[in-house]
Formats: structure tokens, C-alpha cells, sequence
């Protein structure tokens, strides 16, 4: 407090000697000065944020690039230095990591085109701005508020071979019941449904803001000039979404490369690791068998994935997209 | 001039909001970290003793605080219950001593935790760890083998159940101290025994008798039988035929180096499974013995194996259904005097708490292990009681006239010959040899290799997984 009184002070002394031919420059030193410390306000305010991001994102990231440069023993604990051997390993073991990224890219196929499209399906017939379809816009939105703990909690009842909902209606259909989590053909697939259920909410929500956001101006010339519902869906209202599109298709790729929670609950990455997804195979390497060395490499693989996987689509799609 | 003196208050008033944010951010993050980290450690139990002492000079009446023990346990639902019960049975007992008992998750998710916690002063003063996590506990030198208390305390192990003894024993003495044990048995359902033509009171005893049983029993949409894929099956169908699952006498007379999952006692048994499934009288549902419980309670399938602790749930929710018959582990015919491994999980006392701590700590193991106890527990969980005085005690003779079908499970401890095989496999990676050995059943259950090829693979990788770990343990 003190120093921020003399600070003051010695202020107020320099403007009130601010007169003169120095004026103008001074004007200049004191817009920099502003300009300093208008910037020094900045940080502070950030620094709440780089506090967090520091302790939750920074240092372990630069902890699991130390530790991917080691071996740890048992009990996790770092033994020796390892070098390359991680990364090396990794790309030696040739076959179980190619299985890891192939469900992971299977994965993200299943669900990603699927849950946008079905989602905009959902958000392009229900957007309308009636009473009737509150409850449809409410019934649709209704996953997002559910866990991925809790949905692969009902899947997995759903999904129960002799005892489920699903093979109980193949039943009714005189199909045979399908093996859904304990057969490697269906296994992906089955967490892939799941997964497009619970995306759905968010999608949902996300489509359904983007088409109030277009003006009605827009849905009125629609009306007037009539289109059928085709045209103007593809014609006038996907062009206009594409910023959103464009968010979505980002963040679920992203999403579906990080999947956990569902596969853990579900199949665990069986049978015969058809749903081991890269994400809960560095689980297992980590926080099971305590290898942090491995673990470490693998992340900072798939963060490179990741990283190039997005820069491309900023690359390539971002020039389709149509900002308003 | 108004202008900067404004914007000066400004900056003084943001600094200062900014700083508070960070602190009360500070602080949420701490409070959370204590919360989910080390929930029961209670300060006043981190004084060593003679500081206790020192800190409270010798007056007339010193107040004694009790020693708090805080004991990290992975028994959830009804077991969960009856572990308080126990827990406050002891304190009220014990003024002296205060048992805190902390439900930690599945054992895997408990381990991953005592990992974490070791050597930082922040874990438990007793850990329920499971059996196969034995070696990995004892090679990681943050106990105090329980042998040092026993010998201390001159208590008496010959109360103790032989076989149970068997599989906790190592180098000649105990680490850790026995606490719910289980084996897997064969449940069949006896009125579709009958319905078939079988006698519902001659359960299949061997390889070829469950497939010839289950030939008949499948129909109508009933399976003969339904196992779960799951690691713990193979290797207590191993010490069934009485044969080794890892090399140096089971890795009981030295550290284990190599597995020998694709010996012909693995082959035959994964043969016979795979066979099974062929033959359309087995219904895979994965490696969760949640499933094939579920599916034997709804009377789909007629045969299935589980842990004896399974028993209770089974029967009351089969109701009056049907009548639920157990058996012995089917061993194939003409295989050598086998039996079953000890199941379940022991106690293990820290070394990083304090010494009155642990003293008191094994105060609580020693009730545990009393007849009455573990009558309580038997009955209330299904585990065997490991002190052979528990079968005298009421409450477990009233509980086997309810539940016969207990008695099986008993009769198969007891008629177990002790040997390497039966005692169990032993090495530091077991959890993870255990996943393996799952990942190579799904392969044979689906085609993808035969017996012998999936074995084979899964035993060289076991055996480097072996290798890795006697290189950080030596």
C-alpha cells in the first residue's frame, strides 16, 4: 500500500509539471506508459487462469514428456532413463499399437458422421418455434445431462445377451440375439451406438442454436418463395450452419479421440481388444500396470494426433465454410 | 488527470480481485485434494509416540486419545455393511483403539491407490489387497510382515485353516494375515437336471461328463452351461489337474521366470471350452461373471461357474424358481490329484505409520480372525471363515442348514491335497498376466487362434512381462 501511495503521488507531481514544449512528448511516454500498464491489468487478470492451466495442464503435460523418457519400476516410480525406448517400443510393437489406432479411427468414424447428421436431421425438423415442438427440442436435448458413467450404465442392461431390451425386440423380430458386447465383430459398434445416443444431446443443442441463430428474415423468403424442404435445407440453411457444423465436426473428432469412460464400463477394450481405444489403452499402460514411461510416450502421441488431425481440418474444410 | 486516478483504482482494485480469485482457487483445490486423496488421516496420529508423550508432560491422569487405525477395504454393497458392523463391533470394545474403515473401490482401483499412496505418509495403516496382488505387496517393502506380530504375540496359527494358510505363506512366513477367502465352484440348476433326464444329485465331475450333461441340457433355449472367460477360472482349473501355472515350484521356491499357460493342462482346458462352444451346449457372454449369473438366475443356462461368495446372491435371487445344486470344479478325466487355490484377499499393515499405530492395527487383525468374527463374516458375506473354530459357533451351523449348498465349497477346501500347485502361482505381475490370459481365452472362444497358438502367445508375453519385473525387484 505504501508504494502504491509514493507511486502516486510522484505521479501527480509529473502531471501537474506536464506543460510546455515537453508536452508532446510526454504525451507519448505517458500513453506508453498507460499502454504498460493497461497490459500489466491483462496479465493479472489471466493470472488466475495460468495459475490453473499451469497446475492442471502445463506442468503435467511437461511431466508425462519426463516420464516418457523413462522407466518406471512397479510402484511407478521412476527407475532409470529410457530415452527413446518408449517411443521405440511403441512403434515396434507394431501390431498392437496399429489395433489400438484402428479401433481408435473405426471409432470416430462410427460415431462422428452419424451423431451430426442425425443430429441435424432432429434439429432441422424440430427448430420451429412452436409449443408443439418444445417437447421434442426438450426430449432430444434430454442426453447431455447424462454422464457417460451413467449411459453406458443403462447400455449395459440394454445390451445384456440373454436378459436385455435389444435382443428381447430381435426376439419379437425372429432375429438371433446378437452378442453385442462379448462378440469382437460387434463389440465397436455396440459402444458406438451408445456413444452416438449420448452425443446426441450436445449436438443437438448446439444444431438447434445455430439454425435460431439464422435470421427469420431468411426462413421468411424461404416460405415466399417456397422451396421444397430439400433446397432449402441444403441450398439455403447447411451453408449458413456451416460455422456450427464446422465447431461440431472439430470438437466431436477431438471427443471421440479422447472416448474413456464408456469403453471402460462397457467392454473394457475386449473382446480381444477390438474396443481398445488409444485413450484407454494409455489408461491401462498407466494407471494399471504403472508403466508411466509408456504411457507418457503414448499420450504424446496421440496429443500429436490430435494436433494434426485438427490443423487439417482447419486446413482443409475451413475454406468451405461459410461465415455470414 | 480524473482520468488516470480512475484508471489507477482500477488497476489496485483488479490486482486485488485477481489475487483473491487465485487464493480462494487455491484453497478449493487443496480442500478437494484432501477430500479425495487421503480422506481418513487423522493429524494427531502422525506424532510418533514419544513425541505424543513429550507433548504431554506425565500429569496425574494423562488423557489417552485412541489410536486411530485406518483400514482401506474393497467391499461394497452388503459386504460393505457387514464390515462396519465388525468395525464398530471392535470399537466399542476397544475405547483405546479407533477403527476407521474406508471403502476404496474394486481391488484393482484400491492397489492403484496404495501405489500412489506408498512411502508418502498418506495411506492407511491397513490394506485389503487380493491374493494375486501378494507378490507385488511383499516385493514393494512398505510392510510390516505380519509374522513379526504373530511371533511377537506368540498367537497361535494353528487355529487357522491349513489351506488358507498354504496360499499366504511365503519364504516360511506370513505377510499378510488372511481375511475373506473364496474358491470357484460349479452351480447347476437341478430342476433342469431333472427336466433332462439327469440325476440332479450326480452333478458332472469331469471335462467329458459336463459336456455329455450339457448336450442334454440344451433346449428350448436353455445352454447346457455358460462360463465367463475369466483368468481366474484358468488358473484354478490348472491347480485342478494339480499342475503348475508358472515355473520355480509355482514361483514359491524362488521368483517366478517363466509361464507355462501353454503346458498341455492349459491346452486341454481351452480345447474343452472351445469344444463346448462348438458344439452349441456353451453360450459365451464375455469375461464379466456378472453376466453369466444373470443369465444362470434367469434359468437360461443350467450350468456355471462362480465364487463361492456368489452363493448368497444366487439363491435368493433364483427365489423358489428352481433349486439351485453346487459341485466341484470339473477337472478333466484321469487328471492328477488337483484342487482348488485360495481366493480373496488378505490384510497388510503399513510401515509408514507409526509404531503404536501398527501395534494397534494388529489388535484389529487379531479380532477379525476370533471364531466369533469370523462367523459373523462367513455368514454375512459367504467368504470362508479362515479360523477353524468358526464352524462351531451357531450362527454358522443354522446358516448351513439354509444354505446346504455351502457345504460343497467346504468340502472342497478341505478335500484339497496342499502342494505348489494348489497353493497357487506366485509372481509380481499376476493382475496383468491375468488380463493377458483373458485376451488369449476370448481369441480361442471366437476362432481367432487355435488353443495352443493363443496359449503359446500369451505365455511369451507373460514371461517378458515376468522378466521386466524381476529386473526393477532385484
Amino acid at each position: 500500500m505504501d508504494s502504491a501511495q509514493s507511486l502516486q503521488s510522484a505521479h501527480a507531481g509529473h502531471t501537474a509539471h506536464a506543460a510546455g514544449a515537453l508536452r508532446a512528448s510526454r504525451t507519448l511516454r505517458s500513453l506508453r506508459s498507460i499502454k504498460r500498464r493497461d497490459n500489466f491489468t491483462g496479465y493479472l487478470f489471466l493470472l488466475p487462469c495460468f495459475a490453473f492451466f499451469g497446475v492442471f495442464l502445463f506442468y503435467p503435460l511437461a511431466k508425462s514428456v519426463y516420464l516418457s523418457f523413462q522407466i518406471t519400476n512397479p510402484r511407478g516410480e521412476v527407475a532409470a532413463y529410457a530415452g527413446l525406448d518408449n517411443y521405440a517400443s511403441l512403434f515396434a510393437s507394431g501390431a498392437a499399437f496399429l489395433a489400438t489406432l484402428k479401433a481408435t479411427v473405426l471409432f470416430t468414424l462410427y460415431t462422428v458422421p452419424a451423431g451430426i447428421v442425425i443430429a441435424l436431421v432432429l434439429a432441422v425438423m424440430t427448430h420451429a418455434k412452436r409449443p408443439a415442438m418444445k417437447a421434442f427440442q426438450y426430449a432430444f436435448s434430454l442426453p447431455v445431462v447424462i454422464s457417460a458413467g451413467t449411459g453406458a450404465a443403462i447400455w449395459i442392461l440394454l445390451f445384456h445377451p440373454s436378459a436385455g431390451m435389444l435382443n428381447y425386440f430381435l426376439g419379437l423380430l425372429h432375429l438371433k440375439p446378437v452378442f453385442w458386447l462379448a462378440d469382437p465383430k460387434w463389440a465397436l459398434v455396440s459402444v458406438s451406438m451408445m456413444t452416438v445416443w449420448m452425443n446426441l444431446g450436445f449436438n443437438y443443442i448446439v444444431l438447434l442454436g445455430g439454425l435460431r441463430g439464422i435470421s427469420d428474415d431468411i426462413y421468411d423468403s424461404l416460405k415466399l418463395d417456397g422451396p421444397g424442404p430439400f433446397r432449402s435445407a441444403f441450398g439455403v440453411l447447411i451453408p449458413l450452419l456451416s460455422p456450427t457444423l464446422f465447431f461440431l465436426l472439430i470438437v466431436s473428432v477431438i471427443g471421440a479421440f479422447q472416448t474413456f469412460g464408456q469403453i471402460h464400463i462397457l467392454t473394457k477394450g475386449g473382446p480381444m481388444d477390438s474396443t481398445n481405444v488409444m485413450v484407454y489403452r494409455i489408461y491401462q499402460e498407466a494407471f494399471v500396470n504403472f508403466r508411466f514411461g509408456s504411457g507418457s510416450a503414448q499420450a504424446l502421441v496421440l496429443f500429436a494426433v490430435i494436433l494434426a488431425l485438427t490443423l487439417a481440418q482447419f486446413f482443409w474444410l475451413e475454406k468451405k465454410v461459410h461465415y455470414q | 488527470m480524473w482520468k488516470k486516478r480512475k484508471w489507477r483504482r482500477r488497476t489496485i482494485l483488479g490486482g486485488l480481485l485477481a489475487l483473491t480469485m487465485a487464493f480462494a482457487a487455491a484453497c478449493g483445490a487443496e480442500k478437494a485434494g484432501t477430500a479425495a486423496g487421503e480422506a481418513p488421516v487423522d493429524a494427531t496420529n502422525q506424532t510418533s509416540p514419544a513425541d505424543a508423550a513429550s507433548a504431554q508432560p506425565a500429569s496425574a491422569e494423562p488423557k489417552a486419545e485412541p489410536v486411530k487405525v485406518v483400514w482401506w477395504h474393497s467391499m461394497s454393497g452388503e459386504l460393505g455393511k457387514a464390515i462396519d458392523h465388525l468395525v464398530e463391533e471392535f470399537n466399542e470394545s476397544h475405547p483405546d483403539i479407533q477403527v476407521e474403515a474406508a471403502f476404496q473401490g474394486s481391488y484393482d482401483e484400491s492397489l492403484s491407490k496404495m501405489k500412489t499412496a506408498m512411502g508418502s505418509g498418506s495411506g492407511p495403516s491397513i490394506v485389503q489387497v487380493y491374493e494375486i496382488g501378494s507378490r507385488f505387496m511383499i516385493d514393494s517393502k512398505t510392510i510390516t510382515p505380519i509374522q513379526k506380530f504373530i511371533d511377537e504375540d506368540r498367537f497361535d496359527l494353528s487355529r487357522l485353516e491349513e489351506n488358507i494358510l498354504g496360499y499366504y505363506t511365503f519364504d516360511g512366513q506370513l505377510y499378510s494375515m488372511p481375511f475373506n477367502t473364496s474358491n470357484p465352484i460349479m452351480y447347476y440348476n437341478k430342476t433342469l437336471f431333472k427336466n433332462a433326464g439327469l440325476d440332479p444329485e450326480k452333478p458332472p465331475a469331469t471335462f467329458e461328463e459336463v459336456k455329455a450333461a450339457a448336450q442334454k441340457l440344451t433346449k428350448d433355449g436353455v445352454y447346457g452351461a455358460s462360463f465367463a472367460l475369466y483368468g481366474w477360472f484358468m488358473e484354478q482349473l490348472f491347480a485342478a489337474q494339480g499342475k503348475e501355472y508358472v515355473d520355480h515350484g509355482n514361483g514359491r521356491d524362488g521368483l517366478a521366470e517363466k509361464s507355462l499357460l501353454a503346458d498341455d493342462a492349459g491346452v486341454k482346458v481351452m480345447t474343452w471350452w472351445k469344444d463346448l462352444i462348438d458344439s452349441k451346449v456353451m453360450l459365451n457372454l464375455g469375461r464379466a461373471t456378472a453376466d453369466t449369473k444373470k443369465a444362470f438366475v434367469a434359468g437360461q443356462v443350467a450350468m456355471t461357474l462362480d465364487s463361492t461368495a456368489a452363493l448368497r446372491g444366487i439363491v435368493d435371487g433364483v427365489g423358489g424358481k428352481f433349486e439351485v445344486g453346487t459341485a466341484f470344479l470339473p477337472r478333466p478325466e484321469g487328471a492328477a490329484d488337483g484342487g482348488v487355490i485360495v481366493g480373496g484377499a488378505s490384510l497388510y499393515i503399513l510401515n509408514d505409520r507409526p509404531e503404536a499405530e501398527q501395534k494397534a492395527a494388529w489388535a484389529f487383525i487379531k479380532f477379525l480372525a476370533s471364531p466369533e468374527q469370523q462367523a459373523y463374516w462367513n455368514v454375512n458375506s459367504g467368504y470362508f471363515p479362515i479360523t477353524k473354530a468358526a464352524y462351531e459357533q451357531d450362527l454358522v451351523k443354522e446358516n448351513m442348514k439354509k444354505f446346504p449348498q455351502f457345504q460343497t465349497a467346504v468340502d472342497q477346501l478341505h478335500r484339497t491335497k496342499l502342494n505348489n500347485a494348489t497353493k497357487g502361482a506366485v509372481m509380481g505381475v499376476f493382475p496383468e498376466a491375468r488380463q493377458i490370459v483373458e485376451g488369449a481365452m476370448e481369441e480361442v472362444v471366437n476362432g481367432a487362434k487355435s488353443p495352443k497358438d493363443a496359449l503359446t502367445a500369451a505365455q511369451v508375453q507373460i514371461t517378458a512381462k515376468i522378466g521386466d519385473y524381476n529386473k526393477t525387484v532385484k
